[in-house]
């Protein structure tokens, strides 16, 4: 049976969307590897260049293999990552797989509980500030969109910590000293894997300490979505079809919840979806400034270290997870919209 | 209709769930009381002693397992640890036989032997970890077991300094049937014959030890069970600290967390002997100067300028003490060397003359390197001190460069910086540690400086035994490393730890050894 153009062009679409997610990946990779290899440091100097003399620190430096020439290595690592074999990193000899493993956990735990909390937030204040334009609801939500983005989160992370301080909430970590001791570690998913323990204490205990971290961070991108919601809400407001409902004596709150609404968070879901890499790049500061053991905060102390091997995993872990989240709204969208395929 | 219900049903679980949760929370903690939270920024590299050559990593290995040698609390002198006796046999010291106790035994059981031992400095040598201390180990030609209680180390050097180097957490003895001979064991499969069995270890999150019960040798642990705490930034250990999340915070709070935890409620701040010192390096060839004798006039001028006292008062809130000596108090021969010559306040007129002596036109312009993180916060306002101090004299004109430390490790060591910060902590707790790693000519400072008598002298000092010989060289080393000033000392640190009430026990752990004895910590019950 004959194809139908329609199922053709998605077809092609989804073939050239991957293909240009791998050529991203790949350009991704092959930067990495390279400002890595052009910035000054080398692991064994910065752990050791205060201690030994310039030969020796040559010497471990030609055992290690850092002499060797780019091209090998950047082959080396390429097929690594092909082979999905990340490596161990240099500095503390861990599995670049265990580091995703435990503090990539970590960091998704916050990052999904922080998505959560920017929902809750963003979608009702965003629904208001357009459904009552120019009303204090829109003043409000508009002024908070502003100020809450222009907060860095570093320094809305230390006000909260001073402030939950004060009250004895915990302001640091993923949970407390012991409470991780005794938790069977199942998931990494510290909130699952309480739960799979039946410890309802330690449940507690890691939903304090998640709540500050999550707050924060979901307040900070909460803002982007108010002011989208807004925008979005007004311009379908004005649409045909929500004059149609409204003649036809539909309700407003029908009007707004049940037509306006839901044509509104069509260019949410791509901008949420793009929030995700925003969210990864603000967990590197919250976990910084909340000590929360992501693979951001690891990511950093690599850098510091100038962990070839730690870096360039995680760095190609992260850009497969941003790329591949791009990919999956552009198929999303050209499914739901079929003008998108034929652009 | 159907979804709203059924949204209601779920948050109403999750409601109950976080109350009955709340409810019971008072009683979260398994804590059997007699455990030990410390919390610290210093993260572990390798709990394998063939790759460690760090502080943080030394916690774990002077508790997992046990050297021939260790250093007593307070002491500054090798001692037996799972040695019964270690001893030079022959007269030239190249030859140094140790003894072990009866009846040691590895946390898994088996016994702890010669073969061991061997097998502990041999892998170390062979591994030659990037990460680790085997270059320390340069001197050692061979090692051999006598039978199953007797080692025999034979040196290419005669070397006095050699039964404090063995006291280094690099050299803790492993069982030679569980560690790989050519690679490292993982950090969280450690065995050892030490006071604490590792418990679990997650990397940047925890590392827990739970007491040794077969471990029968001396001062067992008065805990039960430690858990050492990570934090990325001082500014959350001192939360967590206050807060009462951890007990002990120690390395590295602030100079202003410091100040600010002194007489808080709940905690006090202890402080003790500390051998970690900061000094100013010169590059002989960088350095300005036409000729010797003005490069040397420059040196000699600015060690009378600078104000440690200042530093130490202003910078560091009186957590760091002048240091005027590359060999700090509390180490075995430490000198004045600075003081004598120079004396301990600034003398501005004396260094003006200094330089008009050689012919030196002022102000001298100095370029001074120093790195943001690595040597703490702190070093911004030291060097900005340091700068205040010079060209408040008239005599310099100083411009100060940074630059992170992965740039500035590289830079310092191959000719890119004329004078540069630079700090050190002991590798084992004699003052060879504190000399010939910065005065001999093959120096990792790299700074081209070398003088002939020095030389001869760190060789006395290093090949003799004799305390009278060591005495009379590390004076002399003093008095000739104040002269030339190729390195400038700044200060040396207490060790300050903030330690919350009913924590007993930290200040006995700290002295030059920079051993953090956790064994000695006792909490209130």
């Amino acid at each position: 049976m004959k194809e139908s153009s329609g199922s053709s062009g998605l077809r092609t679409y989804v073939l050239t969307r991957l293909a240009l997610a791998l050529l991203t990946v790949l350009i991704l990779l092959t930067v990495v590897f390279l400002l890595m290899r052009v910035a000054p440091g080398d692991p064994i100097t910065a752990a050791l260049g205060a201690r030994l003399p310039a030969k020796e620190l040559e010497k471990r430096k030609k055992e290690a293999g850092y002499d060797k020439p780019i091209l090998q290595q950047y082959g080396e690592y390429l097929g690594q990552v092909v082979t999905l074999d990340l490596g161990e990193s240099v500095t503390d000899n861990r599995s670049v797989t265990s580091i995703l493993a435990e503090n990539g956990t970590a960091t998704l735990e916050l990052t999904l509980a922080a998505f959560t909390i920017t929902l809750l937030v963003g979608i009702p204040l965003g629904l208001l500030a357009g459904r009552y334009r120019d009303g204090p609801w829109d003043i409000g939500g508009r002024l908070y969109g502003i100020v809450i983005y222009a907060f860095p989160v570093f320094f809305l992370g230390f006000l909260f910590q001073l402030l939950a301080s004060q009250v004895g909430w915990p302001t640091s970590g993923r949970a407390s000293p012991i409470v991780e001791f005794d938790l069977n570690k199942v998931t990494h998913f510290y909130l699952i894997d309480t739960l799979i323990q039946g410890d309802l204490n330690a449940f507690w205990d890691v939903v304090q300490h998640l709540f500050l971290p999550a707050l924060v961070l979901g307040l900070t991108i909460s803002g982007v979505l108010i002011r989208l919601i807004r925008v979005n809400l007004l311009q379908t407001m004005r649409g045909d079809y929500v004059e149609a409902a409204r003649a036809r004596g539909v309700s407003e709150r029908r009007v707004v919840v049940n037509h306006a609404f839901r044509n509104a968070m069509v260019p949410v879901v791509t901008v949420a979806g793009l929030q995700f890499a925003i969210l990864l790049g603000g967990a590197v500061l919250t976990e910084e400034t909340f000590n929360w053991p992501g693979i951001g905060s690891e990511l950093v102390r690599y850098l510091n270290q100038r962990d070839y091997v730690a870096v360039q995993g995680i760095v190609t872990v992260f850009a497969i997870a941003v790329v591949a989240v791009s990919l999956l709204i552009d198929l999303i969208n050209a499914f739901i919209d079929p003008r998108v395929r034929y652009r | 209709m159907t979804k709203v219900r059924s949204l209601l049903v779920l948050g109403a679980m999750l409601a109950a769930a976080l109350v009955i949760a709340a409810c019971g929370s008072d009683s979260s903690s398994s804590d059997s009381g007699g455990t030990i939270i410390r919390g610290t920024t210093d993260q572990p590299i390798s709990y394998d002693p063939a790759g460690a050559y760090d502080l943080p990593s030394y916690d774990g290995t002077y508790s997992f397992y046990q050297n021939l040698l260790t250093i007593e609390p307070g002491g500054n002198k090798a001692v037996p640890e799972a040695a019964e006796s270690c001893d030079f046999t022959d007269k030239d010291n190249k030859v140094f036989e140790c003894t072990l106790r009866d009846g040691l035994k590895f946390s898994d059981g088996s016994d702890l032997t010669a073969e061991d031992v061997v097998f502990s400095f041999e892998r170390n040598v062979k591994i030659a970890d990037p990460n680790g201390a085997s270059s320390l180990l340069a001197n050692m030609k061979s090692i051999e077991a006598k039978g199953d209680g007797t080692v025999v180390f034979n040196l290419k050097q005669p070397d006095a300094t050699w039964p404090l180097l063995l006291t280094a957490g690099s050299f803790g003895i492993v069982p030679s049937d569980v560690y790989p001979a050519d690679k490292l064991q993982p950090s969280d499969q450690v065995v050892g014959s030490g006071r604490y069995t590792l418990a679990d270890y997650q990397p940047g999150q925890q590392t827990v030890m739970e007491k040794n019960d077969s471990y029968d040798g001396a001062d067992p642990a008065k805990n039960d069970r430690v858990i050492i705490q990570y934090f990325d930034k001082a500014s959350a250990l001192k939360l967590a600290v206050q807060d009462g999340d951890v007990d002990i915070a120690y390395r590295s709070l602030s100079p202003t967390d410091i100040d600010s935890l002194d007489g808080a409620d709940g905690l006090s701040v202890i402080s003790g002997n500390g051998t970690e010192i900061r000094y100013l390096v010169f590059n002989t060839k960088l350095q300005p100067g036409d000729n010797d004798a003005q490069k040397l006039a420059i040196r000699q001028a600015v060690a009378q300028t600078i104000d440690r006292q200042s530093i130490a008062d202003n910078v560091y809130n009186g957590t760091v003490q002048p240091l005027y000596s590359m060999i700090p108090q509390g180490v075995e021969f430490a000198n004045q060397g600075f003081s004598d010559k120079y004396g301990e306040a600034p003398d501005v007129n004396a260094a003006k003359q200094t330089l008009a002596d050689a012919g030196v036109d002022t102000p001298v312009p100095l370029e001074v390197w120093w790195t943001p993180s690595h040597y703490g916060a702190a070093s911004g306002d030291e060097y900005a001190e340091i700068k205040r101090q010079l060209d408040e004299s008239g005599l310099f004109d100083v411009t100060l460069k940074s630059t992170e430390w992965n740039q500035y490790s590289t830079a310092a060591f191959t000719d890119k910086y004329p004078t540069y910060q630079l700090g050190w902590f002991p590798d084992y707790p004699d003052a060879d540690d504190y000399t010939s790693p910065f005065y001999l000519p093959d120096s990792f400072l790299n700074i081209h400086y070398n003088n002939a008598e020095m030389n001869k002298l760190i060789g006395q000092e290093k090949s003799s035994a004799d305390p009278q010989v060591r005495q009379q060289a590390f004076d002399r080393i003093g008095e000739i490393g104040a002269e030339d000033a190729p390195t400038i000392p700044i200060w040396q640190a207490d060790q300050v730890a903030a330690v919350r009430d009913g924590v007993h026990g930290v200040e006995e752990t700290f002295d030059p050894s920079f051993i953090f004895r956790f064994w000695l910590i006792s909490k209130d019950q």
